[in-house]
C-alpha cells in the first residue's frame, strides 16, 4: 500500500503516460533513498564481521581489503581459549536466561492480579511507570553499598535479582495487555468444571497466551543482554558478562586488539539480530515501553 | 469492562496473594535502596575515607548545584549532545518513514533490518563505531583515504568537537530505528481518504505533506521525542565505550559523572546526591512534558 501515490485511478490525474513515468522515477528514488539507508545502519555491522574474520595479511593491506580473502575464525579461538571468552559468553548466556524465567514467573501473576481483579486501581499502573522511568544512575549506588554488605556482588543471583526487578514494570505492562485480551468466559468454564484458580491460570491461560508470554520473554532476555551498569558495577572477574569483556578491550588505546574485540561484538550483538526477526510485529510497542533497556 | 460472577466470587486476599511477590521484590530492591540513597545523600559517607559518616544536611546539594563547575558542566554536556541527537533521529526517522510507507514489496524484512542497530547494546553499538574510528585500522579513516578525501590518519576523538559529533553520530545511528517505527506507525493511522480528496482539490504531494501528515503526525512525534530525550538522560554505557568522557571532559554526561564519583572517587553520600538531582531533572521534564501534551489535546478539542 503507497500512501503518496494511490494506484486506484482518481479524479484529479489521469493516468497518463507522464504520470506513470513520474510514478516510476518516485519509486526508484525510494528505493534508492532506502538502500542508502540499509548500508548506513547495516554497514558497521558488515565491517564488524568481516573484520573478525580478517587474517593478518588482509588487515593490514593498504589500500584496505573490505572482503576478507581467506576468511578464518582464528579470532573466535582466540577470543575462546586465550580471552576465556566461552566463559563470558556463557556467563551472559546464564543470566540474561536466568532473568527472563524469575521475571516472567514474578510477573505474570501480578498481571493477572491487575487484569481480572483491577488490582490496585490506576495506582499501581502509574507507579509502575514513574518505576520505568527512573534512571538506573540512581540505583546503583544504595544496591552496590548493599550488596557489598550482604556479599552478593560478583554473584549470578546478584544480578539476577536486580534484573528480574527492573523488568518487572515492563513485563506486567506488556502482560496485562495480553491478558485483558484473554476472554474471561474460557476460564470461568475451567474453574466451573472444578479448576481452581491457580489451575485455570496454569493450564488453561498459559497455554493461550503463551505467543505473547514469549514476546515478553525475549524482550527480556535481549534487555539484560544489553545491560552494562549494573553489570560492570556488580560484576567480578568470574561473573562478568560480554557487554563488561567488551569495555576491556578499550584500554588498548587507539590500536587495540581488533581481532577478538570485533569478534566479542559479533556474539554481543548475534541475540539483536536473532530476536529482531523474530518479534518484527512487537517491534514498536516493545521499543516504545523500554523493551530493550534494562 | 464485563465483571463476571466468578470475578465477583473472588476470595478477597486472593489480589494480594497473586502481587506480593513482584511488590516484595520492588519493595527490597528499588524502594528500599532508593530511601537508604535518600538518607546517604544528607550524609558524608566517603568510602576512600572510611566508614564513619554522618549528618552534614543539604551540603551534597549546594556543593552540586554551586560550587561543584564539573557537574554543572556535565548537565550542560548533556544537552548538547541531546539536543542535535534528537533533531537528527527525529529528521532522519521522518525521512525513512515515509520511504517506508511508499514501498510495496518487502516493507517487513526491510523495516527489520532497519530496525536492529535498536536492538543491540549501546556498549556494543559504541565498541563497533569505536573500532570504526581507529585510527589506522578504522574503516572510516581507511574509506576516506582510498577515495582520496583523506590525506592523514585522523584521530576523530583527540578534539572535544569531532567527540562530540561521534556521540552525536552513533547515537543518532543506534535510536534513528526507534523513531522511524514510532513514525511509521503514525503515518499508518492516518486514514487513506485524506490524501485522496487533498488532491481532488489540487494539492501537490508537498501540499499534502505539510498541511494533512505533519499536523496528523504532530502528536506522533512529540511522544517519540519525549521518549528519546529521557532515556538520552540516562546516557552511560555509549560514553563509557566512545570516549570514556573525554577529551577534557567535554563529553562527560550526568549519569557518567555521578558514576566516576560514586565508583571512582568513592564518595558516596555526593553521588547519591548527584542522583537525587536527576531524578528531579528528569521528574521535571516529564511533568513539563505531560502538560505540553494535555494543552494541545485540550486545544484540539
Amino acid at each position: 500500500m503507497s500512501t503518496l501515490v494511490s494506484t486506484r485511478p482518481s479524479v484529479a490525474v489521469r493516468p497518463g503516460k507522464r504520470y506513470r513515468l513520474r510514478r516510476r522515477v518516485g519509486d526508484a528514488l525510494t528505493y534508492l533513498g532506502l538502500a542508502a539507508a540499509l548500508v548506513f545502519f547495516l554497514g558497521p555491522f558488515f565491517w564488524i564481521v568481516t573484520t573478525s574474520l580478517k587474517g593478518n595479511n588482509d588487515f593490514f593491506a593498504f589500500p584496505p581489503v573490505w572482503i576478507p580473502s581467506e576468511p578464518s575464525l582464528a579470532h573466535y579461538e582466540g577470543l575462546f581459549t586465550r580471552a576465556s571468552g566461552l566463559r563470558y559468553f556463557m556467563n551472559s548466556l546464564t543470566i540474561s536466561s536466568m532473568s527472563m524465567v524469575s521475571a516472567l514467573v514474578v510477573s505474570l501473576p501480578t498481571a493477572y492480579a491487575i487484569a481480572r481483579w483491577r488490582f490496585g486501581g490506576g495506582f499501581l499502573g502509574t507507579f509502575l511507570l514513574v518505576l520505568r522511568m527512573l534512571p538506573a544512575i540512581a540505583l546503583i549506588i544504595p544496591v552496590y553499598l548493599m550488596y557489598k554488605q550482604l556479599g552478593l556482588t560478583n554473584s549470578y543471583f546478584g544480578l539476577v535479582m536486580i534484573y528480574t526487578v527492573v523488568y518487572i514494570p515492563f513485563a506486567v505492562w506488556l502482560l496485562v495487555g495480553f491478558l485483558r485480551d484473554f476472554p474471561v468466559e474460557i476460564e470461568e468454564a475451567a474453574m466451573i468444571d472444578g479448576c481452581s484458580r491457580v489451575g485455570a491460570l496454569v493450564r488453561v491461560v498459559v497455554p493461550i497466551i503463551a505467543p505473547g508470554m514469549a514476546v515478553v520473554a525475549l524482550f527480556a532476555f535481549i534487555a539484560t543482554w544489553n545491560e552494562f551498569l549494573f553489570a560492570v558495577v556488580l560484576t567480578g572477574i568470574e561473573t562478568k558478562t560480554m557487554m563488561v569483556l567488551v569495555t576491556t578491550y578499550t584500554s588498548g588505546g587507539t590500536d587495540m586488539f581488533y581481532g577478538e574485540a570485533s569478534a566479542s561484538v559479533v556474539l554481543g550483538v548475534l541475540p539483536a539480530f536473532v530476536v529482531a526477526f523474530m518479534l518484527q510485529r512487537y517491534l514498536v510497542k516493545g521499543l516504545a515501553l523500554g523493551g530493550t533497556k534494562g | 469492562m464485563r465483571i463476571s460472577a466468578i470475578a465477583l466470587k473472588r476470595r478477597q486476599w486472593e489480589p494480594f496473594a497473586f502481587a506480593t511477590p513482584a511488590l516484595v521484590l520492588i519493595a527490597i530492591v528499588i524502594v528500599f535502596p532508593l530511601a537508604y540513597s535518600f538518607y546517604l545523600s544528607f550524609q558524608d559517607f566517603d568510602l576512600s575515607v572510611g566508614p564513619e559518616h554522618s549528618f552534614v544536611g543539604f551540603r551534597n546539594y549546594t556543593e552540586a548545584l554551586f560550587r561543584d563547575h564539573r557537574f554543572v558542566d556535565s548537565v550542560w554536556n548533556t544537552v548538547v549532545l541531546i539536543v542535535p541527537s534528537l533533531i537528527g533521529e527525529l529528521l532522519l526517522g521522518l525521512g525513512i518513514a515515509l520511504l517506508l510507507s511508499r514501498v510495496v514489496h518487502g516493507r517487513p524484512i526491510i523495516t527489520a533490518l532497519l530496525a536492529i542497530p535498536a536492538m543491540v547494546s549501546p556498549v556494543m553499538a559504541a565498541m563497533a563505531w569505536r573500532m570504526m574510528f581507529g585510527v589506522k585500522y578504522g574503516a572510516i579513516n581507511n574509506m576516506g583515504r582510498q577515495l582520496g578525501l583523506l590525506d592523514v590518519y585522523f584521530d576523530w576523538f583527540s578534539s572535544p568537537v569531532m567527540s562530540i559529533v561521534a556521540v552525536v553520530l552513533v547515537e543518532v545511528w543506534q535510536n534513528t530505528p526507534f523513531m522511524m517505527l514510532v513514525l511509521l506507525a503514525g503515518l499508518q493511522s492516518i486514514p487513506q481518504e485524506l490524501y485522496e480528496s487533498a488532491r481532488v482539490d489540487g494539492a501537490s504531494p508537498w501540499q499534502s505533506f505539510w498541511h494533512v501528515t505533519l499536523p496528523l503526525l504532530k502528536f506522533t512525534m512529540v511522544v517519540g521525542v519525549m521518549i528519546r530525550m529521557i532515556d538520552l538522560t540516562k546516557l552511560f554505557g555509549l560514553i563509557f565505550v566512545l570516549t570514556f568522557g573525554g577529551p577534557g571532559g567535554a563529553t562527560e554526561t550526568v549519569a557518567f559523572n555521578t558514576y566516576l564519583v560514586g565508583f571512582k572517587d568513592f564518595r558516596m553520600s555526593y553521588a547519591a546526591a548527584l542522583s537525587y538531582v536527576i531524578v528531579l531533572g528528569v521528574l521535571i521534564l516529564t511533568l513539563v512534558f505531560q502538560a505540553v501534551q494535555r494543552r494541545r489535546e485540550a486545544r484540539a478539542a
